[in-house]
């Protein structure tokens, strides 16, 4: 991977996908749409790393090297930074439930760094930032309706 | 299998436990009308519909 300044990195982001016990039906879709994205030039992938975690609570935690028949992912494996640690697993574990199988990833946002790029060269520093749940949408125009009179 | 050994004894940088949060597709399953629900939750964030912005 080519150098770059700490001024050209994106925001970086994890998230931890859950697979309950017997649910899983892995048919490559998802690895053909994180290339699509890193192919894109949306994101690049930092990290990856599937956890499972036992009935007794006891942690796994699996490279992606780790993985037969690893398919196409195989050529992120060699870009990865990885930046979890052992202190990590055990956090990201702990949203995970008895019997369960998680993927987690880390992704630089790559479409961001430019804006984000600018935005500091403008004298602008980032004070907040966040994610919008779904649930909190569907809350709030909920409440909305709720608040409109019968006929109105 | 353990870490790689480069991962072991590092500051990490989640900083505390995850909690889990609300599972999406239980938020827009429940009611008569999930489909419905979706569609608002979509026209929400799409552009050019009324505003509802009061502060």
């Amino acid at each position: 991977m080519e150098e770059r300044s700490l001024d050209e990195l994106g925001p970086v982001d994890y998230l931890v996908v859950e697979f309950p016990a017997g649910k899983s039906n892995f048919t490559g879709e998802m690895a053909k749409e994180l290339l699509a994205l890193v192919d894109a030039g949306t994101i690049r992938v930092v990290d990856i790393l599937i956890l499972t975690k036992d009935q007794d609570g006891t942690v796994e935690a699996m490279e992606l090297s780790d993985i037969e028949e690893l398919g196409e992912l195989a050529r992120l494996e060699s870009e990865l930074a990885e930046l979890l640690a052992a202190d990590d697993v055990i956090h990201l574990a702990a949203a995970m439930d008895p019997g369960s199988t998680a993927g987690v990833i880390i992704w630089e946002n790559l479409w961001a760094a430019p804006f984000a790029s600018a935005a500091r060269r403008s004298g602008g520093q980032l004070i907040a930032n966040g994610r919008i749940p779904i649930q909190a949408i569907i809350a709030s125009i909920q409440a909305d309706e709720a608040a409109i009179p019968v006929g109105g | 299998m353990p870490l790689r050994a480069a991962r072991v004894g590092r500051v990490g940088v989640v900083g505390a436990p995850v909690a889990k949060t609300a599972v999406v597709a239980a938020a827009v399953t429940p009611g008569p009308s999930p489909v419905a629900k979706t569609a608002v939750v979509a026209a929400a964030v799409t552009p050019g519909r009324p505003g509802r912005r009061r502060i």
